[in-house]
């Protein structure tokens, strides 16, 4: 089995009408053994920026804690918070500074840029970009959610309208991955308010 | 704990450093803390001929202070016990802008004195004096501004190391006791100058709740009730202790603070443009709070209080 | 065949550990204390490979009291939890420690807590934790029995359930476990449970 493979997991990002919202899944598991049922995979940075981790759990612990203390400092010195553009780029390189021993993680990362336009992006495990418009997807159960994605997605929808497609969406892909699931994790963002609800599904 | 920056690794780093000295013929030219002028190394009078090119030697005539033969160095003692660099620097402190600190009840408030007040001054930071060195902690500086943002980066890095480790915020002693331990070092090996700063550190813990702290130069750091830093000190010190209660609220520490400085500082009118008010506590949220505050309120207070000469602008 | 399980119960912590010392198919003793008591509340229940087992519970355990020595006050439970999985981070992808461990504590405010700590650092809060093929009898039998706010005798009936599921079901069922338990009142070993006695040597 993959070394990504090894906890399971898998996280959705998807834009709409000034708003993004961004889900994951809950499980831990041990290969085949469930240790926990409410993991955390997505993280705030700042009120207006989050980021999801897919891959090994270890990696997403630490990936996070470095990512957190890299942009307290840039709070601390630049006296305002990171645009999502600059924080992509900072995920990318401290994933590349790890070119030949990687962390084995693959970040799905949304937040609200300059005039709260939203932005995505995810990327792989050496920090190689993918910037979407639409939808991005990571995780073992990322083939489903591609298919689910493409096909409930929609352009310029309202947060609650993104709020019931993201939901479906994740959860229909994960009932389908033996490696993730347990429910699901959805944070809705939009410029004056941030929602955060946690869905249940197929307990298995 | 056992990590990277205990003083023997640093000690190593600094032993490195005077080797590389060493090899090049003592070519650098230490920039030392001499007393009256403490931004530029002057030549004493009677210097004779230099025997090792750019080494210093002690002059032979006579001098007019004891003191000259023993600072030239942080790293020697006077014959009565004294480290002259290090009281050196904090003679530089002196002349710097005030600043004061005082725990109240519900919070720590830090005021400090502007001294470059120009019109034409375009500044990226929104305070001169006031810095946040964390969520839950944050420090008021005297001195000279550049060695500042160095320790204050320092501060904030071994903020975050302690976070990245432990996941929960450095409790502020042991913040400063750390920054201290890093200032301590410039004052025992590595033959460079202290760092000519002083600090009143605020913050919130859980361990202890609202703390103040002061350090200097030579690395020493205590607790405090109320404390003043920079120019006039002394007299703002016994100015505290005599007005200063126990169970102040912020309102009526940030009172005593304006009223202190007001008497202890040279302008002969109190403008918000002179002065920076940040106050630590905690929101009803139960998350600590650092908050600068605006130019408008603090002219509003300063009127409140009284403390404001001549005619101002009506608010 | 380690085994190691924990859970939390109404006040209290408890870790349970086998006591066997193996090597192969040989059994050096069945009286060896793979549960640490760290400082004056908290537990460690370990599991691993032998040396680095030792090696790394003393070393957390030493950089524990060091912590308390220096500055007053003892860390958290949760501190202790991020420390540990800190120092299982740094060391992986150099000269990994092959333990696995259950990390439980009492603080004043916060109450008992258990961490679960994977040997490859992934950290995360638990009710209930195992490591071990022992792990999957025990999880099963928490899932099933198990509910929040157990009293001791509660907590104490399901561990005797968990071992005699144990002896009965593993093939090289380890014959006997201690039970340890931190409370407000500290850190203590509360029973063994032995079905084989090592004959006249008496534990260190």
């Amino acid at each position: 089995m993959s070394i990504f493979e090894y906890n399971g997991s898998a996280v959705v990002a998807m834009v709409g009408k000034n708003c993004f919202a961004i889900a994951s899944d809950r499980r831990l598991g041990v290969n085949l053994q469930t240790i926990a049922t409410d993991f955390q995979r997505i993280f705030k940075i700042h009120d207006k920026l989050y980021i999801g981790l897919s891959g090994l759990a270890t990696d997403v612990q630490t990936l996070y804690q470095r990512l957190i203390f890299r942009h307290k400092l840039y709070q601390l010195r630049e006296e305002r918070d990171m645009k999502p553009q600059t924080f992509a780029s900072l995920v990318s390189a401290l994933l590349y500074e790890k070119r030949f021993g990687p962390y084995f993680c693959m970040p799905v990362i949304a937040g609200l840029g300059d005039d709260d336009a939203p932005f995505i992006c995810t990327m792989d495990c050496i920090g190689a970009k993918e910037l979407a418009k639409d939808f991005v997807v990571s995780g073992t159960a990322s083939e489903s959610l591609y298919g689910a994605c493409e096909s409930m997605y929609k352009p310029n929808m309202e947060p609650e309208e993104l709020f019931e497609t993201i939901s479906q969406a994740l959860l229909s892909s994960v009932d389908r991955d033996c490696l993730s699931g347990w429910g699901g994790h959805v944070l809705l963002v939009t410029p004056t308010e941030v929602q955060e609800r946690t869905l249940k599904g197929r307990m298995d | 704990m056992l990590c990277r920056s205990d003083p023997i690794t640093l000690r190593l780093v600094f032993d490195a450093f005077l080797g590389v000295q060493v090899a090049l013929g003592f070519s650098f030219c230490y920039y030392i803390f001499l007393p009256d002028l403490p931004s530029l190394p002057r030549r004493p009078s009677a210097l004779p001929s230099r025997s090792v090119a750019g080494r210093r030697n002690e002059p032979i005539l006579a001098q007019s202070r004891m003191s000259r033969r023993y600072d030239s160095r942080t790293t020697i003692f006077s014959p009565e016990g004294r480290l002259y660099q290090v009281e050196y620097a904090m003679e530089a402190i002196g002349n710097a802008g005030a600043a004061i600190g005082i725990l109240a009840r519900d919070g720590v408030i830090l005021v400090g004195e502007k001294k470059v007040t120009s019109k034409l001054l375009q500044t990226s930071r929104s305070t001169e004096k006031m810095y946040k060195i964390d969520d839950h902690l944050a420090c008021a500086v005297a001195g000279i501004m550049s060695d500042a943002n160095i320790l204050i980066n320092t501060a904030r890095v071994q903020a975050q190391r302690y976070t990245f480790a432990y996941q929960e915020p450095m409790p502020v002693e042991q913040l400063v006791q750390s920054l201290c331990d890093t200032k301590q070092g410039y004052t025992q090996f590595g033959g460079l100058r202290p760092f000519g700063v002083s600090f009143l550190f605020a913050g919130w813990d859980k361990n202890y709740g609202f703390q103040l702290y002061m350090s200097d130069p030579s690395g020493n750091y205590s607790g405090w009730k109320a404390a003043a830093i920079g120019a006039n000190n002394q007299a703002a010190q016994s100015m505290l202790k005599q007005d200063y209660k126990d169970d102040f609220t912020r309102e009526e520490a940030v009172q005593l603070a304006l009223k202190v400085l007001s008497k202890t500082m040279d302008s002969t009118s109190l403008t918000s443009e002179k002065l920076e008010l940040a106050e630590i506590f905690v929101e009803p949220s139960g998350d600590v709070k650092y908050q600068v505050c605006k130019p408008e309120l603090l002219e509003k207070l300063l009127v409140k209080h009284g403390v404001t000469q001549a005619a101002t602008e009506s608010t | 065949m380690e085994c190691v399980f924990g859970l939390v119960g109404d006040g209290f912590a408890l870790v349970a550990a086998d006591t066997s010392a193996v090597h192969s198919i040989l059994v050096h003793k069945s009286n060896e204390d793979k549960v640490m008591i760290l400082d004056s509340h908290k537990l460690l229940g370990a599991s691993g490979e032998a040396g680095d087992r030792v090696q790394f519970t003393e070393y957390i355990q030493k950089n524990v009291h060091l912590y308390e020595f220096r500055n007053g006050i003892p860390l958290t439970t949760a501190a202790t939890a991020n420390f540990t999985r800190g120092e299982l981070a740094l060391a992986l992808r150099k000269n990994p420690y092959f333990v696995n461990i259950l990390l439980a504590g009492y603080d004043k405010n916060i109450g008992p807590s258990l961490y679960y700590i994977d040997y490859i650092a992934t950290l995360h809060k638990v009710d209930k934790g195992a490591f071990g093929y022992g792990s999957y009898f025990t999880l099963s039998m928490m899932d099933r029995h198990y509910k929040s706010g157990m009293s001791l005798e509660e907590a104490i009936d399901l561990v005797d359930k968990c071992i005699i599921e144990i002896r009965s079901r593993l093939v090289v069922a380890p014959p006997n476990f201690v039970i340890k338990i931190v409370d407000k009142d500290g850190a203590r070993e509360y029973a063994w449970r032995e079905s084989i006695k090592d004959a006249g040597v008496s534990a260190a």
